[in-house]
């Protein structure tokens, strides 16, 4: 016998309660007053041995009522064994599909030792068949039909996930609690080191849950392709990079040769040194891709017994580079100059700068351009603000900086803000501006780091009756706004571009807010990665974008029905290969998947983390002796319910006692009544 | 509804004994479906020849003027008698079993006694005593007397044990005119004693009352379990059962009772017990009835 919360024991010490309280009740003589004892005699009269009996007998009562909650409270329980022969175990068969079972017929192996599993069980006895990745997948539920579940082990094929033994545990630890009786857990895997959650509390199982091991595989030299930076756009192919790790896991030093292939052509290979259980880099310079989207791939000739990650894929699109239309009067002449400098910070710059003069970009087709920014040009002409204005409606997008040339007009040209007053602090003293607010969600305004360090001078005072507000400085100046018109997007930087007004061309900000708004504007900017692992989730249209149907391709066959590809958010993608994808707002993209590479680390779970594994699952943990299943189990089995039905009657019992010995005279509760009206 | 003011409890929840008595007196006498003759009119009674020493103002000179001899006239308002309260303000007044104790009950009658010799022009006195005289208000008719009387009542806290020699032999001293001695008390002494004590009043040509005041609760105490009583003058305490309480205690008290009656009885003193459940009326009708006769 125990008890659960043996702390709430000491309330016990409360039955000195009831004993101080009929100590004092039987020592206070409590005596009526009444006029005169003239005709009254002394003798023996008391009956104080009766009361005493009777008090006691409520005493002893209220005692147990007070023993009783606190036993209650402590929680009770003993340990009843259920023997064996009358439990019935559910068998949950866990075949790891991850993978690192692909490495030479693991799962093969796996598959035929389940197999092996279920024809030891007896006919009747339940069992159920999961598949362990980085999820569970139940193929059967509990059932005592051995056929379906000998025919779920055999549907069982390779997968790409990563296995997730803290997963296992999980799910063992819920289905304990549904089945509510033991459960053989038999886990048939290669036990691959990398796949222990972090905390080893994860691990945990429940009771009653008899965790049985089933090894395919030994540990084995593996060398993989462990990553590929590849830039996701190629615009100039000779300025492409394209960097890959090469691996080696309980490996020894060895040469190999890795090769850059493109949509299946081989266009470089190189050969390197991999140190023994090491890493080692291979570069290549130049990809010749074709426009569009292309198929990238790294491969080593290993020859290890894990082939599937011998090769990297990566995805590339080749495309001309955006042109920017620079409008620029030649008041600010430096501005042009930061602002190039910045878009060219990059090596594989998404966009090429013109440059034109505000009557010129009056004529120009203005539509031949991704981004147009306006620098300081004060009040517009008419026909060239319509034009802009026409531009961005269409789907254009126009960046404007504001300075002394604006702080004369009325409105800022299309943003349509008002335009208050100039903030001026003087460039020699210590009196300057700094950003106080930051839109961190924006995705412009989360590159620059919060302007850290940038001092402003100018800035020009604009409403932002219409427009969302991104930074706003110190006193409170609105410094970039950002507004939709039609479908296009206007951004006010409410300073200049050049270091006039401010200094931010001469920090380190001022680069990414360049390239980061001029993606963002120009259509460039997206979230979406190209390159992922196994089991991720690409993102198939925007939060709340209900038009338009999304298209996922693999192998040539189309994974979404028609109710997802009109209504799924996102898509997991499980398998190595190449996805072609279509959002619901049209923009295609090919994305690339490869399994998890420390699925490539072969190296097995040592025993003694085995057994200490196995031993959560037995009542015996502390002595680490692993459960038997010949053993009957022993539960613990509250006693509470019983001791509140106690407490129960002794409360009635109390009730009636105390109603009989403690009630008033029917005089004096008539007299206290009389007082009470 | 008379019976309903002159209910105890009803009287105790009115402020001020000149109203309580006033309240009571006027509803009592209103009551009656005859005017008493002993009303507080100037009525002309008869008329007296003339002494020496006599008060000149009430000779009627009418009379002289025509028959040359003095006569006094006098009227039935000077037939006037003299009242003279004792108050039981002793502890043992103080017990009650509902929301009229003793004492409080005593002071209600004192009070509407007085008020009742009020109107009839009577002198009133009023001595409060315990063990001995705590407050002594000489008995007159004057202007203003009912107030000092009811302020002295008002004021008459429960004291120490009752004695009765000490404010009897009192009263003796200062008792100059025969009258009515209304004593209100619970009388917890001897029947003989009281009586002994008392008996010289009478001696002096006065008329004795004893108001023999009682709780119910002291004539037939009930009792459910054995209790510990305690004198409330002597402190004693003493362990009582029911069972004697219900049986020996009755008939001692009914013993008692009938032998205070019987001695008072025999001494000629009019003897009235009053239970405090029981309205006032009674009270103040045996009162009457005797103030009637010695008229």
């Amino acid at each position: 016998m125990g008890f659960f919360a043996p702390w709430f024991l000491a309330g016990i010490a409360a039955v000195g309660l009831p004993v101080w309280l009929h100590l004092l009740k039987k020592h206070r003589s409590d005596p009526r007053p009444f006029p005169s004892l003239m005709l009254f005699e002394r003798r023996e009269v008391s009956s104080v041995k009766h009361r005493r009996l009777e008090h006691l007998v409520l005493f002893a009562l209220r005692a147990a009522m007070l023993i009783l909650l606190a036993l209650l409270f402590a929680n009770p329980f003993i340990r009843r064994a259920i023997p064996i022969a009358r439990q019935k175990h559910l068998t949950v068969i866990a075949v790891d599909d991850s993978f690192s079972m692909r490495a030479g017929n693991r799962l093969q192996q796996a598959k035929d030792q389940a197999q092996s599993i279920l024809a030891s069980l007896r006919p009747g006895d339940p069992v159920q068949v999961v598949a362990l990745g980085a999820q569970i997948q139940t193929l059967t539920q509990p059932t005592t039909d051995l056929a379906e579940a000998r025919a779920a082990i055999h549907s069982i094929q390779p997968a790409d996930s990563r296995a997730s033994f803290g997963e296992l545990a999980r799910y063992s630890r819920t289905l304990a609690e549904s089945v509510q009786s033991p459960i053989e857990l038999d886990l048939v895997s290669d036990l691959q080191k990398s796949a222990m959650p972090p905390g080893f509390a994860d691990l945990r199982l429940d009771p009653g849950t008899n965790l049985v091991l089933h090894q395919v595989g030994d540990a084995a030299p593996n060398w993989t392709v462990e990553s590929v930076t590849a830039p996701r756009r190629v615009y100039d192919p000779k300025k492409v990079r394209i960097q890959a790790i090469i691996a080696g896991f309980g490996a020894p030093a060895a040469k190999r040769a890795v090769s850059l292939l493109l949509n299946g052509k081989s266009l470089q290979t190189k050969t390197v040194d991999v140190p023994e259980n090491g890493r080692a880099q291979v570069e290549f310079l130049g990809l010749d891709a074709p426009y569009g989207f292309s198929r990238g791939e790294v491969r080593i000739d290993s020859a290890d017994i894990l082939a599937a990650d011998d090769h990297y894929d990566f995805a590339v699109e080749r495309a001309d580079p955006k042109k920017i239309l620079f409008v620029d009067d030649g008041r600010h002449p430096r501005a042009e100059l930061y602002y190039k400098a910045a878009l060219d910070a990059s090596p594989d710059s998404a966009f090429t700068l013109e440059s034109l003069r505000p009557e010129q970009a009056a004529n120009a087709k203005l539509a031949n351009y991704a981004l147009i920014v306006v620098s300081d040009l004060g009040a517009l002409a008419g026909g060239f603000e319509d034009s802009l204005k026409g531009y961005v409606s269409s789907g254009g997008a126009l960046l404007i900086a504001l300075g002394p040339a604006s702080a004369a007009a009325p409105r800022v040209p299309v943003l349509d803000e008002a335009i208050q007053s100039s903030a001026y602090a003087h460039p020699e003293g210590e009196m300057f501006l700094s950003v106080s607010e930051l839109d961190t969600g924006d995705p412009v305004m989360r590159a620059v780091e919060r302007f850290d360090g940038v001092k402003f001078y100018q800035a020009i005072r604009v409403t932002s009756a219409k427009s969302r507000v991104l930074a706003r400085l110190n006193d409170g100046t609105p410094l970039v706004l950002e507004r939709a018109i039609g479908e296009g997007k206007v951004m006010a930087f409410t300073s200049t571009f050049d270091n006039t007004a401010n200094d931010l061309p001469l920090h380190a900000a001022w680069v990414p807010f360049v390239q980061r708004s001029a993606e963002y504007l120009g259509g460039e900017g997206s979230d979406q990665p190209v390159n992922v692992t196994a089991d991720s989730y690409i993102e198939l249209r925007a939060s709340g974008d209900k038009t338009g149907a999304a298209e996922v391709l693999f192998d040539g066959r189309r994974l979404l029905s028609l109710e997802e590809a009109a209504s799924a958010r996102n898509f997991a993608v499980h398998n190595e290969g190449f996805y072609e994808l279509k959002t619901a707002s049209g923009r295609r993209s090919l994305i690339a998947v490869h399994a998890d590479r420390r699925e490539s680390d072969l190296a097995v779970i040592p025993k003694e983390t085995l057994d200490l594994w196995k031993a959560t699952g037995s009542d015996d943990s502390a002595s680490g002796a692993p459960a038997s299943a010949d053993q009957g189990d022993k539960k613990p089995w509250g006693l509470w319910p019983i001791l509140l039905l106690i407490l129960l009657g002794v409360a009635v019992a109390e009730s009636i006692v105390a109603d009989r010995h403690l009630k008033p005279p029917p005089a004096v509760e008539k007299s206290k009544r009389k007082e009470a009206a | 509804m008379l019976q309903r003011f002159l209910d105890p409890s009803v009287l105790a929840g009115i402020s001020g004994l000149d109203l309580i008595a006033k309240t009571v007196v006027d509803g009592f006498i209103a009551g009656l479906h005859r005017s008493p003759d002993f009303g507080f009119s100037q009525e002309f009674a008869e008329y007296r020849a003339y002494t020496p020493g006599d008060d000149l103002r009430h000779v009627d000179w009418n009379v002289f003027a025509r028959t040359e001899r003095a006569f006094l006239k006098r009227y039935r308002g000077e037939t006037n008698s003299q009242l003279t309260i004792l108050l039981d303000a002793s502890r043992s007044m103080k017990f009650g079993s509902h929301a009229t104790d003793k004492l409080e009950y005593a002071k209600f009658l004192a009070a509407s006694l007085a008020y009742l010799a009020h109107m009839q022009r009577d002198a009133a006195g009023l001595i409060v005593f315990d063990d001995e005289v705590r407050r002594y208000v000489r008995a007159s008719s004057r202007q203003g007397q009912l107030a000092r009387i009811l302020h002295a009542i008002e004021n008459a806290q429960a004291g120490a044990r009752t004695d009765f020699a000490r404010p009897f032999l009192t009263l003796q001293e200062f008792l100059r005119r025969r009258g009515i001695v209304a004593a209100i008390s619970d009388f917890w002494e001897q029947p003989a004693k009281i009586v002994q004590t008392v008996e010289p009043l009478r001696y002096r040509g006065n008329d004795l009352i004893l108001f023999h005041v009682l709780d119910p609760e002291e004539i037939h105490p009930r009792l459910r379990h054995p209790a510990l009583l305690e004198d409330l003058e002597t402190g004693e305490a003493m362990e009582v059962s029911p069972d004697y309480v219900s049986h020996e205690y009755r008939s001692k008290v009914d013993a008692h009772l009938e032998d205070l009656r019987t001695r008072a009885k025999g001494a000629g003193i009019d003897y009235f017990l009053i239970d405090t459940s029981r309205p006032l009326d009674a009270a103040l009708r045996e009162y009457l009835a005797i103030r009637k006769g010695k008229m």
